[in-house]
């Protein structure tokens, strides 16, 4: 009779119940909403992280990464090289000879990371084909051949054809520098990154260096995210004497902005709640009070108060059922039109989101592994901002509700 | 005779800090079983504060209430929820039933309150409409019953406890003259034909002639408690 009474109370203010039940949904929407798009844009960061810029894996001598001293390649690369792509799940690998060296112009010089690379190889590992804004890919025919990138031709004021020359030390220690022209000015979401490399073919770079065949660093992308750790354990086992790190070693700041991000959205849910707890607090408190006489009535006739808290409970718990699907719904449907379509961030600032190296197109992804969770947050959040309102229910005194 | 009701020297003061109101001031008062009592005296007399003491709605600041030989003075707040359930029947001067359930949903309201099982609930249910003359309006919401009606269900449903007595405060205040007799006539067989106590609080003449004794109250005290002639020789006491 408890619940038949609860149903029917609901109908009998169904404006408060619809303003109760889309409060529910509006908060359940919300707070999909926040997870979608945060869902988004860590899955492109760490997707840009992985396939524009560190890769999955990546193996150096244990000393390289110090100082980028040339003289620390990967000794027996090739043959390293070999070994790994045996292992299964692997997509691709590729190698670079990298040094830290100066990059100048006529009017001024700047600081920059050199990578040698393999063009057809590079394109793929690091997506530089695709990053390309203006000129040409590497041509085999050609010499002196260099890549640069937005941020740092807008300093350096360089175009595609400019001349620049870049300085560096190689393995013995010497001073080195090689006059390039540019071929290609390329952009990625990642605006630093940008300022800072410049590519060159490995080719080129090596001999400059004076390492012959070799190269510092292999690039290892998998097909599966999920094997990364057991491709790890095998390389690690297999060349021990090598640094072998994975994307959220080598990209910490990447790995840290996901898992303080998931921190925020559960900040800003909790926000998002504590404003429903506030509607519901509200609203049921008012149909308490509403119907003091009829509630003071029911204990005069001898109603437990656990059944008058209960009555209480459960009108809101109807509510919250009522309202959980339309807010899942709209949750649903908006995640994923803005999946297909992409959400344009623009208008928060290109710039912002390109330093911090976000694209400013999102798409929100249906947060399913959080989803019951949510779900359960709103539930709690809304049988505990009953309670208030259900313990002032049963606190009434019958003599006095009567009275009235 | 059974005594169902015993109140030795009950009082109950409001404002006691301040200008001391004695709502009912010192009252004996013993009622047995099978009585049809009126409660009578100016507004403000005390009149429903001496119903919310005897039917454990509220508590004396002094003196002793006995139910049955229960004293309810010594019950918890808990205890008496479930005593008032089992003991008590109440019927107020409006706003009575509850207004989402069905005129049968309400009566069976208490008796569910009493775990009473589905299959006595509905010859229970059946009995009383049959008694108070509404079996056709036993799926009726009460916003669909006139006054009279909804007070005849809420005499149904003080019933359906089966109470030792059933309290009324002023349950005709809210009816035209002829609902007033009609729900007078219902009680009064009642409690001829099934023997059911009623205690019950009035202004109305009419519904005083009716009564076969007439307690008088005023500022708090009772000042007259007696017989009345014209009922008793109408219908002598069983
Ligand atoms: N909660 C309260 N606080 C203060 N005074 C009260 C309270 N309840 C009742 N009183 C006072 O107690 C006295 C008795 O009130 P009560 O309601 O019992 O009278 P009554 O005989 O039922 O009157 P009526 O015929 O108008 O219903 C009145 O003076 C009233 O003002
Ligand atoms: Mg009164």
């Amino acid at each position: 009779m408890i619940f038949t009474m609860a149903w029917r109370n609901i109908w009998r203010n169904k404006m408060r119940s619809i303003v109760i039940m889309l409060s529910i949904a509006i908060g359940l929407f919300a707070g999909i909403a926040v997870l979608a798009l945060y869902k988004g844009m860590m899955d492109a960061r760490i997707r840009t992280a992985i396939d524009a810029e560190v890769g999955h894996v990546q193996l150096h001598d244990i000393n390289f990464k110090k100082d980028y001293e040339p003289k620390y390649f990967v000794t027996n690369g090739e043959h390293v090289l070999h070994e790994i792509s045996k292992i299964s799940g692997i997509k691709l690998t590729t190698s670079r000879s990298i040094t830290n060296g100066m990059l100048a112009t006529a009017t001024g010089s700047a600081g920059v990371q050199i990578n040698g690379v393999i063009a057809e190889q590079e394109y793929k590992a690091s997506q530089l084909k695709n990053k390309i804004i203006e000129g040409k890919l590497f041509d085999n025919t050609k010499k002196n051949q260099v890549m640069i990138g937005k941020k740092l031709a807008d300093k350096m004021k360089l175009k595609t054809g400019s001349k620049l020359v870049l300085t560096f030390t190689d393995t013995s220690g010497s001073i080195v520098s090689g006059a390039f022209r540019v071929v290609a000015i390329y952009q990625s979401v990642n605006a630093p990154l940008d300022e800072r490399n410049v590519y060159v073919t490995m080719k080129e770079m090596n001999t400059l260096l004076t390492i012959g065949q070799s190269f510092h660093e292999i690039v290892v992308l998998l097909n599966n995210d999920e094997d990364l750790q057991e491709v790890q354990q095998q390389l690690k086992q297999k060349f021990p004497s090598y640094k072998i790190e994975t994307w959220k070693e080598i990209s910490p700041e990447t790995d840290l902005l996901v898992k303080t991000t998931d921190q925020f959205s559960y900040i800003l849910i909790s926000i998002i709640m504590f404003a429903l707890a506030f509607g519901i607090i509200n609203t049921m408190l008012m149909a308490v009070l509403e119907r003091t006489r009829e509630i003071g009535m029911m204990i005069a006739l001898g109603t437990t108060k656990v059944k008058i808290f209960l009555l209480v409970l459960l009108e809101t718990i109807l509510l919250t059922l009522a309202g959980t699907p339309v807010g899942i719904l709209i949750g649903w449907l908006v995640s994923n039109y803005f999946n297909k379509h992409g959400l344009d961030l623009s208008g928060m600032g290109k710039e912002m989101m390109s330093s911090f190296g976000y694209s400013t197109i999102i798409y929100p992804e249906f947060p399913t592994d959080k989803f019951f969770g949510v779900i359960l947050i709103v539930f709690i959040t809304s049988i505990i901002s009953c309670l208030f309102p259900a313990i002032k229910a049963l606190r009434l005194l019958p003599v006095e509700a009567l009275r009235r | 005779m059974k005594t169902v009701i015993d109140a030795h020297n009950i009082s109950k003061v409001y404002n006691r800090k301040t200008i001391p109101v004695y709502a009912v001031n010192n009252v004996h008062l013993h009622l047995e079983r099978g009585e049809f009592t009126a409660l009578v005296g100016p507004s403000g007399s005390g009149k429903t504060t001496l119903l919310n003491l005897i039917g454990g709605l509220d508590k004396p600041d002094e003196g002793n209430i006995f139910i049955n030989g229960v004293d309810i003075t010594n019950l918890s707040s808990n205890e008496l929820i479930n005593f008032r359930l089992r003991n008590i029947g109440f019927v107020f001067q409006s706003f009575n039933l509850i207004p989402v359930l069905t005129a049968k949903e309400n009566v069976e309201f208490i008796m569910q309150l009493q775990k009473m099982n589905k299959r006595d609930r509905g010859e229970r249910v059946d009995k009383l409409f049959k008694e108070i003359g509404l079996e056709d309006k036993l799926n009726e919401r009460p916003s669909k019953l006139s006054g009279g009606q909804q007070q005849r269900v809420a005499v149904a449903r003080a019933l359906a406890s089966k109470p030792q007595f059933v309290l009324a405060d002023e349950p005709t205040a809210n009816l035209d003259s002829i609902a007033a007799s009609n729900l007078l006539d219902i009680m009064v067989r009642l409690n001829k034909e099934e023997n059911i106590t009623f205690l019950f609080s009035t202004h109305d003449q009419r519904v005083i002639d009716r009564a076969r004794r007439v307690i008088t109250l005023v500022d708090g005290k009772i000042i007259s408690d007696s017989a009345n002639v014209a009922t008793n020789t109408m219908h002598p006491t069983n």
